[in-house]
């Protein structure tokens, strides 16, 4: 009796309000990276000075990732909206916002003219405070959706 | 296990208590000077949180525009004080960063680093600051737009000529801009003016500089093949501070 | 066929590096890959003692480090005194000369602010950055 139930169950699912507050979650998220990536891609070469400013890269690595790097966020952010790869995008986007956020303390603790974050020149005006409470915002947000993934593959 | 950790947590503790603690209150302080004033002050304050004296070893600003200094040499367990940076505003624009770096004998944190942010207001945009005409160009007149800041409302602005071989014509081109035509009474030799525009109700005073302006000039020096170059300049010697046109009040720009 | 984690990633990864080699060919004339300044902005010594006469040396410095040493001939312009000293400048310039501008080394900023500056506001045309700045003219000349 019990398999004959789950199977006629398997056929479709409607979305659970849960999974809709996690769609919505995805979207704010994927809506960030590739607001910022495209701002970012839009004007490479600040993006470039940008990044010199944290003093941890060469040049030349400055560079490839300042062409590199909006790219990858962008095509992250679509892997959310549009589930394709989506694990691996949220990985990646966990990693380069923790690795933002490391950068930009590190520069904080040095003392350097840093003008960039997650919204390269965009958010030049921005305090160090809000630069760090924007990014863990974020982090935080990738850490619940990674997480949801988790469970919702378990089940 | 579980009483390795405590001891551990424990040791760590005991070190933190027996140390001594400079805390500032802030160490970024972003600062909002107004079109007017020349220098943005930051005060940073702080506190010895610790139970034993600091004493300051060095107070150090990350450039010449910027002085700080501390009001005193050693604070004691449970005082406070302030770290004060004054930035000299100068000639600058836009968003201005700069670093002051205080050193102590403090062990457990003997550096930190404190950041003023100086977020300089725009009161007019002048593009450009420069025109020009070359020798026996035709004197026709030249345009200089004026934008004024959108946090700022200008509705007059008062421009001046430094000499009367240029006149200006003002016009209000609307939305906060102004448009003002530059021509030389003639272009038959090297002339120069200083522009000083000013707003309405604002002490605060911004140039452009117009010229008629030759072919280089003959170096004066005889050996200049063994001078490095940039000696073909004689009208700007390196020593004089005053600009050509002196009767201009380049100097005031509040 | 899902693919692993680390599939995934690999992937994204991979996808992300065809648009951004061709954003890089497409800038390549605006970013040098081995200085921040583009190559269209910097000069090295020699190749400004190479235009003579023709050029003007701008010392981005403060007024202390200007008044202790600098190239013969040059022209203090800095911003902390930017409107005072700019008439100067431009008294001094004509079209056709080259503008190099200086500060302490390489890495200092100064010389390249007062660069943009001078491009983007008075819009004076071939302004350039002195690479190495004030320690590499020593070098070369003393």
């Amino acid at each position: 009796m019990r398999a004959v139930e789950n199977l006629s169950t398997i056929s479709y699912r409607p979305p659970t309000e849960r999974q809709f507050v996690w769609r919505i979650v995805d979207f704010v998220v994927a809506g960030i990276f590739i607001y910022a990536g495209a701002l970012k891609m839009l004007d490479p070469v600040q993006f470039a000075h940008d990044t010199k400013n944290y003093q941890i890269l060469p040049w030349t690595v400055s560079v490839a990732l300042a062409f590199y790097l909006p790219w990858l966020e962008m095509f992250c952010g679509f892997g959310l909206i549009f589930r394709f790869f989506y694990r691996g995008a949220i990985s990646i986007l966990t990693v380069l916002i923790a690795v933002f956020t490391l950068a930009t303390a590190a520069a904080k603790v040095r003392g350097l003219d840093i003008t960039c974050g997650c919204f390269g020149h965009a958010s030049q005006h921005w305090s160090f405070p809000a630069h760090l409470a924007t990014n863990l915002g974020i982090l935080a947000a990738l850490l619940a959706l990674w997480f949801s993934n988790r469970l919702a593959r378990r089940m | 296990m579980k009483r390795r950790i405590l001891a551990f947590i424990l040791s760590i503790t005991v070190c933190f208590g027996a140390r001594a603690d400079l805390k500032f209150d802030k160490s970024e302080i972003e600062l909002h000077p107004t079109p007017a004033d020349k220098q943005a002050v930051g005060h940073f304050t702080y506190q010895n949180t610790g139970k034993t004296p600091v004493k300051f070893k060095s107070v150090k600003a990350s450039c010449g525009c910027t002085a700080a200094q501390t009001q005193k040499d050693e604070v004691k367990p449970g005082e406070k004080g302030e770290v004060t940076a004054t930035f000299n505003i100068g000639d600058r624009n836009g968003t201005q960063v700069k670093t002051v770096t205080v050193e102590t004998d403090d062990a457990t944190n003997p550096r930190t680093v404190l950041t003023l942010r100086t977020i300089i207001p725009q009161l007019l945009e002048v593009s450009p600051t420069f025109v020009f005409w070359k020798q026996g160009e035709k004197p026709d007149p030249k345009a200089i737009t004026v934008k004024v800041g959108k946090e700022f409302t200008v509705n007059h602005i008062k421009v001046t000529s430094s000499t009367q071989d240029f006149q200006t014509k003002v016009e209000e081109a609307g939305k906060g801009e102004f448009k003002i035509d530059v021509q030389p009474k003639d272009t038959n030799s090297n002339l120069g003016t200083t522009l000083t525009i000013q707003p309405e109700d604002s002490p605060k005073v911004f140039y452009a500089t117009a010229r008629v302006t030759g072919a280089p000039p003959a170096p004066m020096a005889p050996a200049d093949q063994k001078a490095p170059a940039g000696q073909a300049a004689p009208v700007a010697p390196t020593d004089q501070k005053a600009p050509l046109g002196k009767a201009a009040p380049v100097g005031q720009t509040h | 066929m899902k693919l692993s984690l680390t599939r995934q990633a690999l992937v994204l990864a991979a996808l992300s590096l065809l648009p951004a080699v061709g954003e890089a060919i497409y800038f390549r004339g605006k970013i040098s890959w081995q200085s921040p300044i583009p190559p269209s902005e910097m000069v090295s010594v020699d190749q400004a003692r190479a235009w003579g006469g023709n050029v003007i040396w701008v010392d981005a410095r403060p007024d202390a480090e200007f008044a202790r040493d600098h190239v013969p001939g040059a022209v203090s312009l800095n911003e902390d005194r930017w409107n005072e000293l700019l008439p100067q400048f431009l008294a001094a310039w004509s079209p056709g000369k080259k503008v190099v501008v200086y500060c302490s080394t390489e890495s200092c900023d100064l010389a390249r602010e007062a660069a943009e500056r001078l491009r983007k506001e008075a819009q004076i045309p071939e302004v350039f950055v002195l690479e190495g700045g004030w320690e590499a003219w020593l070098k070369k000349n003393r």
